[in-house]
């Protein structure tokens, strides 16, 4: 092999040195317009009134758009995966975020079209919001969606129509006969790993939000071309992704639309969200101008997704000398005001919920939970990132509790060849076993001899408990 | 109003009070220093005046009106490369790039005053500049190689076994 | 290709003295007039439409950037950048080595700090603090005409005058004790200063606390739990009112046993 191994500079090194590499910001059209966009500066509110003609009939002010102007208003963008849609591209009847946009502008110049979105009139009437997603379950709690505060399609769903979209491809009502109002894994016999237990270990993990923050922030821009498609300029991690999703918003077939890609400036998992690009085209095709649309680092602060925050409780039953017999979990995620990705990130972290290590009688419930916060959605290692931190952080709790080391008890209960995950998949090659050896030598503790020769192979003899057996599983067939 | 960029002299038609970050992207079209917050927190924007890192995103144009401005695309070309320039792309310093002008130029500067290759001093002086995507240790790997007098070779990368400053560990 | 200007309208009359005379000439009342420094505070601001000034002095060129040293007396003219203090003697020289990074030290002006207006998500005027603590004066232009008096009386109006140069005598021992983030951008989210002059009395101030610089008069007995009387911190994107008052008077206390040292 050439390449896999081998020290090779980047092949974009020397335009970064010299900076020479564009970004979207950096495409120069000539004739564009700069994009402003209203945004609600409510947490959570009905809108009762929106007027943009004053807007419009500014000088330099070259077109205003609001959800009148969406072809399809609300796309679910993980349809295809049985996740409706929720969210219109430009808020309608309500706001469920502070930051969310309800109108944007083009004009030439920035401060015009500043000046324009202070010109567009609004009225609002103010609604109680919902931060802590604790209590999105409470009876009193405000109500952010009109299915309630947790997300309910994880029966099968096989489109929007199907869950009851209108013809803005906006969910009023969920049909009763595909609400699944959780994530749910049953393994085993959890009643009997809790009766078997010497100790019950409970733990609560609650990692909070974090902003992608990318130095580069959400941009785009469009250029209406001769011929009718659209040239969009994006900085989205996910070219045809995003593609589609412009072209469902439009109701447009996908050879309409030209996307240029290229350097994203980080994006971390924020930039597939497609938040810029099918606005950008609205106005540009309203203009017939060409359009860029740039956010400020305060905007990219407080409007952009982020990853959720989290809140799992663990509850392990566990043998003093250290086997892990069972593990019950509940895990809520913060979804913020729309579901977005968030179904298939609980769906992951369901998956994976048990870590690195076999445990095989389970009960995991995981719930995609709504509140007033910025809508939430992919970051590095989505849905995996959390259940990694409560895992390990839980286990290292497991062994201070027993006594035990806490490198040797991860290595007893190392995932192994046809050890099986929590949704029943045999691992093939799990490295948890040769990592765990590395972070040992790394550490400088010398492991007893022991576990300095485990491996990843599978289990027998001592490494095989009967409480193990029933959740080994087949490799063959992959 | 005159501003001198990578040196040649413009005759500006932005107002002086504008940023000199927006007199070199959007009246200029120079884009290789970047708008990374527009208030002066990331180091995007930094550019060389007279040598000396400032926030293009905080200099009136006024300012920069009788100085030698410096970007990215002025310390160096492609055939060839500052040794700050090589030192980023031997120890894959940059991975998205969107710091890179900032951060080298401040680096450039810091080598230019008779910086050394303690990662403190290095920190110390970089410590304007956000990046995303490193975690910082090879970039401040670069600056130090630039001030031991390192020479590169292009073809290849110092990465190899991880080096951080808390193992000090060999690349 | 797009003029695409985030500057202030062109309206904006654009006036550069070129001495102290003339800035004190254009300056005039101080009235509807944007008074740029080195910028780093005043820019973002113009960028994101917070001000729309009619008239703005910029002061780069109107030789205001100096330091001059008659024996134990220091002073600063209001241009100079805030970089040129960080080898001072504690407390000015800690406190300045503490502001930002390099690049907007060698932009930001002692001036411009001392004059910065209240922020909303972090305390500004960092070098407030210090320089109550060396007792300094100012110097300063705007309506009435040319003013000396204390920073204490000076702080209230600083929106409204002209710093020209700030004054103090150099102290016998000085301490400065600040709390940082662990951050690129070195926020002050709260910071003791401290000066013991030749007789012994002693000064503490504190950046952080209040709407702007405060003296501590009650913790200058040695009372550092007693700073609390005279401060009124408040809720910020860095740390809560709550958390200042917590740590306050550890800061008190480690400025205090500093300045307990030989000078």
């Amino acid at each position: 092999m050439k390449v896999v191994g081998a020290r090779i500079p980047r092949y974009d090194g020397v335009a970064h040195v010299t900076g020479r590499t564009t970004y979207v910001d950096d495409v120069r059209v000539p004739g564009t317009l700069w994009a402003k966009a209203l945004r609600s500066p409510h947490h959570h509110a009905g809108i009762t009134r929106l007027d943009t003609s004053r807007a419009e009939s500014m000088p330099g002010v070259h077109a205003v758009i609001t959800w009148k102007d969406v072809p399809l208003l609300a796309l679910g963008h993980l349809a295809a995966l049985g996740i409706p849609a929720d969210e219109p591209l430009l808020a309608r009847d309500e706001v469920r975020y502070k930051g969310e946009p309800i109108a944007l502008v083009a004009a030439e110049s920035e401060q015009l079209a500043a000046a324009a979105v202070d010109a567009i009139e609004i009225g609002f009437d103010e609604r109680p919001a919902l931060f802590d997603l604790r209590q999105a379950f409470d009876p009193d709690a405000p109500q952010i969606h009109p299915w309630g505060n947790w997300y309910p399609f994880f029966g099968t769903v096989e489109s929007s129509l199907d869950a009851g979209a209108d013809a803005h491809g906006v969910v009023e009502r969920p049909p009763q006969h595909i609400r699944m109002d959780r994530r749910q894994i049953r393994k085993g016999d959890i009643d009997w790993a809790f009766a078997n237990a010497d100790t019950i270990v409970q733990g609560v993990y609650r990692p909070a939000a974090i902003e992608h923050a990318p130095l580069e922030t959400q941009v785009c821009q469009v250029v209406p071309e001769p011929d009718g498609r659209l040239t969009i300029y994006s900085c989205t991690q996910a070219l045809y992704f995003s593609l589609g999703v412009v072209a469902a918003h439009l109701k447009v077939p996908l050879n309409r639309l030209k996307l240029v890609g290229g350097t994203t400036g980080g994006g971390f998992g924020g930039k597939v969200d497609t938040a810029t690009e099918t606005m950008g085209s609205l106005l540009a095709l309203k203009s017939g101008r060409p359009v860029k649309w740039r956010w400020t680092r305060e905007e990219e602060f407080l409007c952009s997704s982020t990853r959720a925050p989290w809140h799992m409780e663990i509850a392990t039953a566990v043998t003093k000398d250290g086997w892990i017999l069972g593990q019950k979990m509940l895990t809520l995620h913060d979804s913020g005001a729309y579901a977005r990705f968030s179904p298939y990130g609980l769906t992951k972290h369901s998956f994976h919920h048990t870590g690195a290590y076999s445990i095989p009688n389970l009960q995991f419930d995981g719930y995609v939970v709504f509140t007033n916060r910025v809508p939430t959605t992919a970051m590095r290692g989505f849905g995996v990132t959390s259940v990694s931190f409560a895992v390990e952080t839980h286990m290292s709790r497991i062994a201070d509790l027993l006594g035990l080391d806490p490198i040797e008890i991860r290595l007893k209960n190392a995932n192994r060849i046809g050890d099986t995950s929590p949704n029943g998949v045999a691992y093939m090659d799990p490295s948890t076993v040769s990592t765990l050896q590395t972070i040992a030598e790394a550490i400088g503790q010398e492991l007893p001899a022991e576990y300095r020769t485990m491996t990843n192979e599978p289990r027998a003899g001592d490494l095989l408990p009967e409480h193990l057996v029933a959740q080994i599983g087949s490799t063959e067939g992959h | 109003m005159r501003l001198t960029v990578n040196g040649v002299t413009h005759e500006i038609e932005s107002g002086p009070l504008t940023p000199l970050l927006d007199v070199l992207r959007e009246e200029l079209g120079v884009t290789g220093t970047k708008a990374g917050c527009h208030q002066g927190g990331c180091g995007a924007c930094t550019v060389l005046v007279d040598g000396e890192p400032k926030r293009s995103c905080l200099l009136p144009a006024a300012y920069a009106e009788d100085a030698e401005i410096t970007t990215a695309e002025g310390i160096g070309t492609r055939e060839g490369l500052a040794p700050i320039q090589q030192a980023f792309i031997h120890h894959y310093a940059a991975q998205c790039g969107f710091c890179t002008s900032g951060m080298m130029l401040a680096a450039q500067a810091y080598i230019d005053r008779g910086g050394s290759d303690d990662p403190e001093a290095i920190q110390e002086a970089l410590g304007g500049h956000v990046c995303r995507c490193t975690g910082y240790s090879k970039i401040i790997d670069a600056v130090a190689a630039v001030a031991r007098g390192d020479s590169f070779d292009l073809t290849t990368t110092a990465v190899g076994k991880y080096t951080t400053m808390a193992t000090g560990g060999e690349a | 290709m797009a003029t695409v200007s985030t500057a202030p309208d062109a309206a904006t009359e654009v006036l550069r003295p070129t001495s102290e005379q003339e800035a004190i000439e254009v300056f005039g009342d101080g009235k509807d007039v944007l008074v740029v420094g080195g910028g780093t505070i005043v820019l973002p601001e113009l960028t994101y439409h917070q001000l729309r000034p009619t008239r703005a002095v910029l002061l780069k060129d109107a030789g205001l950037a100096w330091i001059q040293r008659d024996s134990s007396r220091v002073t600063i003219g209001a241009m100079t950048p805030i970089e040129e203090l960080v080898d001072f003697p504690a407390p000015i020289g800690p406190c300045a080595r503490n502001i930002a990074d390099v690049e907007i030290r060698s932009q930001a002006t002692v001036a411009g700090n001392l004059c910065a207006g209240e922020g909303d998500e972090a305390p500004r005027g960092d070098l407030q603090g210090a320089f109550l603590a060396v007792g300094a004066t100012v110097r300063s232009a705007g309506e009435g005409g040319i003013a000396e008096e204390p920073l204490e009386a000076f702080l209230p109006n600083r929106g409204t005058r002209l710093v020209l140069s700030i004054s103090y005598d150099e102290p016998a021992v000085g301490a400065f004790a600040g709390l940082d983030r662990p951050h690129t951008h070195d926020y002050t989210a709260l910071a003791v200063s401290g000066a013991r002059d030749a007789n012994g009395t002693i000064r503490l101030a504190a950046t952080g606390a209040g709407s702007h610089g405060q003296r501590l008069l009650s913790a200058e007995g040695g009372d550092a739990d007693a700073a609390l009387q005279d401060v009124n911190p408040h809720d910020d994107a860095l740390a809560s009112a709550w958390y200042r008052r917590k740590v306050l008077p550890v800061l008190v206390r480690r400025v205090l046993t500093d300045l307990e040292g030989p000078a």
